[in-house]
Formats: structure tokens, sequence, C-alpha cells
């Protein structure tokens, strides 16, 4: 709330304000309208050669009977549709005499019999009158300007001219029909139609102020009245049962393009706005606004429209106006003397404005400051900020717009979440963030109505200044919590985070609810996207979890269906080899020691009985053994290991050598799996041609509790990539080289069955070291 | 002591073979094993010191093998004519490849007389039958798995003393410890050396 204008707030303010509103709503059943237009229409109608183009444009002319007529083809059983309803179809539709009807219904002459009303109190409800001193301190020495009503009805059929010339001129874009366009424009304002007709002398009053402050006629119709012409008109829409984009235009065409919902007819609601710019750029007629918020020129590009024909278009307007009111037979004023009176008109509020200068200084350079700040909150943007930066963001901008002092923000990321408090210095800087759990009655920030709506308290809205006594458990702020008051940041559904602060002085409402609303909306988009972009790489981590699942479960698959063949092949093959080997051995028995056929028959059962073991490796490669784990002297083991080796080597065979230091502890392993696995590395060692010898290192890393056994060999090595497919079951590097075949992977397996593990570092033509680690003590 | 061969028998052992394959016997026929006059047979069965039994309505006299067996070892008389000194060994195995094999190897050794059964049914008859000293026994049958058959031999009290050395193809660790477990007495893996075999059965038999 503005600190130029502070009510005394009280409950019976409040309630006076929403039964007038009440009123206010009952009241506006029926609409005036202009005796002219009504006049024409009912000699047109009543005239044998008037023609239903005429009857058109006469009808589409005048907003208040456009609204009824269109109300009564809704509520006739015609069985129109509700959209793309305009007035063309409405009066074709009706018929003459249901249009002359129509006319007669608005009681035309009575309402504007009001006119002559005087000192008749608007006040039903007897309340008093929001004291607005102040602001009219300098009324008399200026010329009272009450509701003209006369330039309200140009200032909409500028619109409604202006949205059907922009409409036209983009006739290549079919969600902007031009006939509905003027019926939007036309009908945007009726709100304030509603008002003045329900509460003629404040309305009157509103129009004074507006004229004096230069202001906006929306904030100070909340300010008087308490309801401004956005409401009042969208509530008189749905009375009327009007169609929803009209009903929607009526209520939102004041708001920024950009603080729209996605409507189906949002371009539509754009181009009233636009329209009502252009309208207003041109002075043609009474809006009651005097700050120009936006550039025609860089909305229409908002809107996807031309610039260069929405220029055009305001170029011909006035023309295209006057042409109208002609049909209405309202053109007693030339062209020329029209323009000189806009003008003039102009000229006079130009005057004013800058009369009004020096009494606004303070607030306009506030709202300057205001501005200021939402163009730096803006500036420092970055599309992947957190929500962590948008609050200090926010922090930072509310102590540069609104001043030192104590600033906090409570922001609830979603219904039903933890608090994320964030605290701040004197100058809003250095943010300490904290994640609270919200006491247990607290309401849900997200759902306390933010929109400034003219019945807030001084302190921001009723419901979150309840806020500060939940709040005071959570904040470090040693002062007296009743000093601190709470600014609500409304986003488009609610409210994504409160303001703490003990600012006594703040900018004036409208320009402060854009503040809070652009902190607000900022806030509750970055917590959206974060939100969003959490749960995509939440996703994309959950994704990356069932591939690898998928993948260990395949080999899983694999290695399974392997052990089952394995285990199958182990009889049916082991059948065959043994008949095989037996048969070789008999021979053996009886040829010749020294012949050839010896030697052959040798190989035969070698070969054979390779082939059985190689069938055993992927059995128990498939199907691994559990370690029968016995206490075991690992020094003996080491010596029975490579002296049982060196005892199966022929003599073309490199030396091996063992280096053990004998106090190698006692450790629970299974002897016979550890004595294969390391067979297998000196076998492994012995077939990699060493130069000059095989050597088994034993030692004891105390420090780790592993037993580390190396096999060092100086043979031909491996390359990187053979290395790294070492431990692959019948990986070949060379397709005509030695097949490690199984004895790298067994090897490996048999150590990791003991919670060890096997690594092998090798270069080529320098030699590999296979390094063996056993845990010291047994996972039990 | 004579030992023949499966191959090499002589035209008089035709007799010894069917002497040796009698339950019951004739005072001539307990004469001619023990050597000794049909006199000296009736002599001591009348006086009781050869137990025996007389054909119902008739007097001829008859003696069962075991008195028959008893009577000579307590007269010190060579059992040899009654009893084969060869080692009684039964092959089971479905492959008759495997079987050929075996044959080959244990039955060109005169210690042996080898049998062979290709089925878990067919080797139990035969152990009733044949009362080996060793079965050479494969873990997968078509009929009956070799630990049931370990089984079923270990439950009959009239063969105890039969050494059971299962043979297969088998790498499982526990399906090899459930052979054991079911009775038998030793296990050798297919393929198998030759030398490794004959030694293990020898260790068997000594036992």
């Amino acid at each position: 709330m503005p600190a130029t204008l502070t009510p005394t707030k009280s409950a019976k303010t409040d309630t006076n304000k929403s039964r007038r509103i009440e009123m206010i709503l009952r009241q506006v059943d029926s609409l005036p309208t202009l005796p002219a237009v009504a006049l024409r229409l009912l000699s047109l109608t009543a005239s044998d050669e008037s023609d239903a183009r005429e009857v058109i444009e006469t009808v589409s002319a005048d907003p208040a009977l456009t609204a009824n007529i269109l109300a009564m083809c809704r509520h006739s059983d015609t069985g129109v549709r509700s959209d793309g309803l305009t007035i063309e179809k409405a009066v074709l539709l009706l018929g003459f005499n249901a249009v002359r009807n129509a006319v007669l219904s608005l009681k035309v002459m009575e309402v504007f019999g009001r006119e002559e009303r005087s000192g008749t109190s608007d006040e039903p409800e007897g309340g008093k009158r929001p004291d607005d001193e102040s602001l009219v301190a300098n009324r008399s020495s200026l010329v009272p300007a009450p509701f003209d009503r006369t330039g309200f009805w140009r200032h909409s059929l500028a619109v409604a001219v202006a949205a059907e010339q922009i409409a036209a001129a983009h006739s290549d874009q079919d969600d902007l029909p031009p006939a509905e366009a003027f019926v939007c424009g036309l009908l945007h304002d009726i709100g304030k139609l509603a008002i003045d007709f329900v509460l003629p002398k404040s309305y009157d009053r509103v129009a004074e102020l507006v004229d004096l402050n230069q202001g906006n006629i929306a904030e100070f119709e909340r300010r008087v009245i308490g309801i401004d012409h956005h409401t009042a008109g969208k509530r008189l829409a749905q009375q009327w049962d009007l169609p929803q984009m009209l009903q929607d235009c009526i209520w939102l065409h004041g708001a920024p393009l950009e603080t729209l919902p996605q409507l189906d007819h949002r371009r539509m609601i754009g181009l009233v706005r636009l329209a009502d710019l252009v309208a207003r750029q041109q002075h043609i007629g009474y809006s009651g606004n005097f700050a120009m918020k936006a550039d025609p020129a860089a909305l229409a590009v908002q809107l996807d429209l031309d610039p260069d024909r929405v220029a055009q278009v305001t170029e011909e307007l006035l023309g295209e106006v006057e042409s109208r009111q002609r049909v209405l037979g309202l053109a007693d004023v030339p062209t020329h003397r029209m323009f000189l009176e806009s003008i003039q008109q102009a000229n006079q509020k130009l005057g004013r404005l800058n009369a009004a200068l020096d009494r606004r200084s303070r607030a306009s350079s506030m709202q300057a400051k205001v501005l200021d700040a939402i163009t730096m909150f803006h500036s420092d943007a970055s599309p992947g900020r957190s929500v962590h930066d948008a609050l200090a963001q926010i922090g930072q901008s509310a102590a540069e717009a609104l001043g030192r002092g104590y600033w906090a923000i409570v922001h609830q990321p979603a219904m039903d979440d933890r608090w994320l408090l964030a605290e701040f210095d004197e100058a809003g800087m250095s943010p300490e963030f904290r994640w609270v759990d919200p006491p247990l009655d607290a309401p849900d920030i997200t759902t306390i109505h933010a929109l400034p709506t003219g019945i807030e308290g001084p302190n921001g809205s009723i419901a979150a200044a309840g806020f500060l006594p939940l709040l005071g458990g959570y904040l470090s702020h040693t002062t007296d919590i009743s000093s601190l008051r709470v600014l609500p940041l409304g986003c488009g559904w609610g409210t994504s985070a409160l303001l703490v602060h003990d600012c006594d002085a703040l900018p004036p409402l409208s320009a402060l609810a854009a503040l809070t609303q652009t902190w607000g909306a900022t806030l509750a988009a970055v917590s959206q996207h974060e939100g969003a972009r959490r749960l995509s790489e939440q996703l994309a981590e959950a994704n990356q979890a069932l591939a690898d699942a998928q993948d260990q479960l395949l080999q899983a698959e694999a290695i399974s269906k392997l052990g089952e063949l394995a285990s199958g092949a182990a009889h049916e093959m082991n059948n065959p080899l043994a008949i095989i080997s037996g048969r070789a051995q008999l021979l053996l028995n009886t040829l010749d020691r020294n012949g050839n056929a010896h030697a052959a028959a040798k190989v035969i059962d070698e070969q054979a009985r390779r082939l059985s073991e190689l069938i055993t490796s992927l059995r128990l490669w498939a199907d691994p053994p559990q370690p029968g784990r016995t206490p075991t002297d690992v020094t003996a083991l080491l010596n029975r290991i490579v002296g049982g080796f060196i005892d199966e080597l022929s003599q073309r065979h490199a030396p091996v050598s063992l280096q053990v230091k004998h106090d190698l502890p006692t450790i629970d392993l299974d002897p016979i799996m550890v004595t294969d696995a390391l067979h297998e590395l000196l076998r492994n060692a012995v077939q990699s041609q060493p130069k000059s010898a095989v050597h088994v290192i034993g030692r004891v890393n105390r420090a780790d509790r592993m037993l580390v056994v190396q096999v060092i060999d100086d043979g031909v090595g491996m390359d990187a990539h053979t290395l790294s497919h070492a431990m692959d079951p019948f990986f070949s590097a060379k397709p005509a080289g030695r097949l490690i075949g199984m004895g790298l992977p067994r090897a490996r397996q048999l150590i990791a069955a003991h919670g060890g593990q096997l690594h092998l570092r090798s270069l080529p033509g320098e030699g590999t070291i296979a390094t063996v680690s056993l845990p010291l003590d047994s996972p039990r | 002591m004579g030992r023949m061969t499966k191959n090499g028998k002589s035209n008089g052992s035709a007799k010894a073979d069917e002497l040796r394959s009698k339950q019951v016997f004739t005072t001539g026929e307990a004469a001619e094993v023990c050597r000794v006059s049909q006199q000296t047979i009736i002599r001591c069965f009348d006086a009781g010191r050869l137990n025996g039994f007389r054909v119902p309505g008739s007097r001829f006299r008859r003696i069962p093998r075991d008195e028959l067996l008893r009577f000579m070892r307590e007269n010190d008389i060579p059992t040899e004519a009654l009893e084969d000194s060869r080692r009684r060994i039964l092959v089971v195995d479905d492959d008759p490849e495997i079987v050929s094999l075996l044959l080959d190897v244990l039955g060109n050794d005169e210690r042996f007389e080898v049998r062979s059964a290709q089925t878990g049914y067919d080797a139990g008859v035969m152990t009733e039958e044949f009362r080996p000293d060793v079965i050479i026994l494969d873990y997968m049958l078509p009929d009956i798995n070799g630990n049931v058959v370990c089984q079923t031999i270990r439950k009959n009290p009239k063969l105890t003393g039969i050494r059971v050395l299962v043979v297969s193809g088998v790498v499982d660790r526990d399906a090899v410890q459930d052979l054991l477990d079911a009775g038998a007495d030793a296990f050798i893996k297919k393929p198998f050396d030759l030398g490794e075999l004959t030694s293990q059965i020898d260790q068997l038999l000594t036992v």
C-alpha cells in the first residue's frame, strides 16, 4: 500500500468495501447507453429502407447495446454457439424488432436522465469515503474533471476500430477475426460504465483524482470505490454470460502480456491492449490512463504483429473513428476540429502533468526507482540460475529499491513443501539459506492470494501478515517481531514466497505490485525450472542405472546360459574325450617308445585332456564354488605352489624363483583355489617367453591388511588392448597368437572369491606384473 | 597259484568251471574237489564232520557249497578248485565305447574277471549274481543315477564289502560329494589316466 495514501485500516472499512462491491455488482443488471445511438438505431429499425448493414454498424458502435444484444442472443433459444458471436451475426439472427426491443429494454432515456441528478448520495451504505485529502488538496485550483461519458464512448469506439483495423491488416492470422476484435475493443472498458452507473458521484471523484494525479484510473478506482473497472467489468461480463474471450478481454486488457496465462485468446487480449495504447497515443476519447506504460511497436512485436501495419492503422485511426461516428449521427464535429481537440486535450494533459509533477515527484521517483529495480533485476537474470541465485537477487533488488533494513525471504517451492529461508544483511547481500520444516499450523504459502485487490492492509495482505508470528521462531532477527512486515511475492497461480522486511515507506501499490509480481514470478519460474531440471536429471540417472542393470542382467543371463551349457557339455564331451584319451594311452603301451606314432598318441592324449580342462574351467567360471577356507600357512603354501609348478615344468622353460619372507601369516583361505589361481598366473608368465626368469614375491601390506603376491616376468608383455581384455574368457589379441583361454579370468575369479583382487601391469616387450591382493582377515 | 586268462582256458578247465559254479555237491563231486576218495567223503559225512542232507525219499547225500568250503579249510585242503582267485570287476556305463575301453584295459589283466552292465537295473541284477569285488560306476545312467545305485548296494547287507569306484565326466563338486555321501569309495574324473585307474582299483581291493 503506498505511503502517500494510507486509509485508516479497520475491519469496518474492509467490510464496507466488500459490501459496496456487492452492491455495485447487484445494480449492474443493465447498462447505460448513449441516446443518440439508441435513437438512431430505433429510427433505423423502424424504417422500411433501413438495411442490415446500417443496423449492424449502428449497434456495433455502441458498447452497451452490443453487450446487451449479445446477452440476449445467448439467452434466447437460437442455438447459437457462444464463440465467434459478432454483432453482425446477432443482429441478423435476432431481427430488427428484437434489436429495437433490446434498445428499449436499456431504458436509455432513464439512464441518461440521471445527468440532471444532483446531490443524491451514491453512498448507500453510509460508509465514510476514504480520506483523500492529501491528493485533492489542490482541487480548487483546477477545473473539476468529472467522468467524461462522451469521451469514454469515443475511447471505446477508437479502441474497437483500432483493434478491428489492426486485425484486418493481419487477415492472414485467423485467431484475430476483425469483427470479434471490434466487439472486444468496444466493450473492454465496460466496467467503467458499470461503476459510473452505480456510483456516479464516486466515479466523478475518481475521474477528478486521476486527472489531478495524472495516474492510472484503475488504481484510483480501487482506492476510492474498492473495485477497479477490470474486476467490475469481469463480474458484469460473467453476469451477462458474455463469451469467455470477451470476459477475459474486459478483465485482463490492463495486464502486461507476459503475465497472461496461456489462454487460447491470449493474442486477442493483447490486441485489445495494443488498440488501447494506440487510441491513447492518438488522444482519442477519454480512457483515464495517463501513463504510457508500453510502446505499441514493442507490444506489436510481442504479439507477432507487423509494427509497420500497426503504425499505418494508427495513422488512419482518427479518420476511421470519425466515419464510424458519422454512422451514429454523432459526427457533428469536423475532422480537423476533432483533431485539434485531441491536440488540445493532449496539450492540456501535458500541462496538468507538468503541474502535477512537483506533487508527484516523490511518488514518481519511487516509481522510477522501482522501474530501475525491475530493469536491474532482469538484467542480472541468467538462464541457468538456481532458486538460491534468484533469492539472492531478490534480496539485493529489494534492498536497492526499498532501502537498507532487515530482509528475509521465505520460499515454498510447492504445496506441502518445506520452506527455504533466506536471510540477508542490511544491504540485502550475503544471504544465508536454511531449509526448515513449516510449523504444523502454518497455512500453505503458495495458496495465499497475492494479487493487489485494494483490500490489503499496510503490511501486505492480511493472510500474509498472519505468518509473522509463525516465522518468529525461524528468523534470526533480534528486534521485536512486530516491527516486521510481510509482502507476498505473487506469481500466476498464487504466492511463491514471502518477503519479510522492516521498511516503513513503500512505493505506491501499483509500482510495488509490479516489483513483487516480478520477483514472485521470477522465483516461481526458476523454481519450476529447477524442479523440472532436477526431474530430468533424476530421470537421466534412473535411465543410466536401468541400462547398467540391464547390462548386468544380460551378462548374468549369458553366464548362466554358459553354465548350463558347460554343465551338459561336461558330461557329453568328457565321455568321448575319455575314450580318445584312453585309447591313446592303450596305444602308447603297444607302440615303439622312440617312434613317431608313440609321440602322436601322446599328443592325442594330452590334447583330449586339455579340452576337458577347458570345459571344466567354463563350468567353474559360470558357477564358481565358494572357497572352503582353512587356516593356511602362507609361506608353506607358496613354497608348495611354486615347488609343484616347477616339478611340472620341462627343461626348456625359464627358471622360476620364489622370494618369500618367512614371517608371512596364517590366513583363512581355500588352498586349492589359491593354488589354482597362482598356477594360472605362473603358467601365463612362463608362456610369455621370459628373457631371464619368472619371479614370485610374497609380502604383507600391513597398512591395508593385505597379503600381496606378485608374479613377475620379463616376457613379451601385452599391449593396452590385450591388457584390457586379458580377463575376458577366450580372448586372443592375435588370430594366430597364443590363446589366453580361461587362465587369467579364472585366476581373477578364484581370487575374487576370497575377497581379493588381481591386477595386471604390462608393457609390450618388457614383461608383465600380475599382483594378487588377498585380505588377511577373512570376511565374516 | 594258477592264473587263468579269459581267452586262454584249457579244455580240462571246463569241468573245473562247472564245479566252481555249483551250489550243492554230490559225494563224488566233493571227492573230486577235495582230491580224496568218495569213501572218505562218505565217512566224514556219516561221522558228522561234513554236514549235509539226504535227498528226500532216497539215501543220496548232498553237501552245500558253504559247508564243503568250511570242511576244506578246516582240513587244510586247498580251495582253489572251488574258488576262483581272480577279483571280479563290474563295469557299469551306458556308453558302449567306455565299456569296451575298460574291458580292454582290465580284461588284459589276468588278476581280474570283468563283466559289464549298461543300465542301473542291469547293474543291480549283475551285482546279485556276479558278486563283484569292485563296481566301476558311471554317474549318469539312463535309468538311475549313480548315487541311487550306490545307496541300493549299501542298503543290502549281503553285499557288504563291495567297493564302488565312480568314474564320471561331471565336475560339480557338490555332485561328487553327493556320490561319496551315498557310499561311493572313490571318484575318478573322465578322461582318466589308465595307470591312475588301475592303481585306484588295486588300492580299493587291498583295503
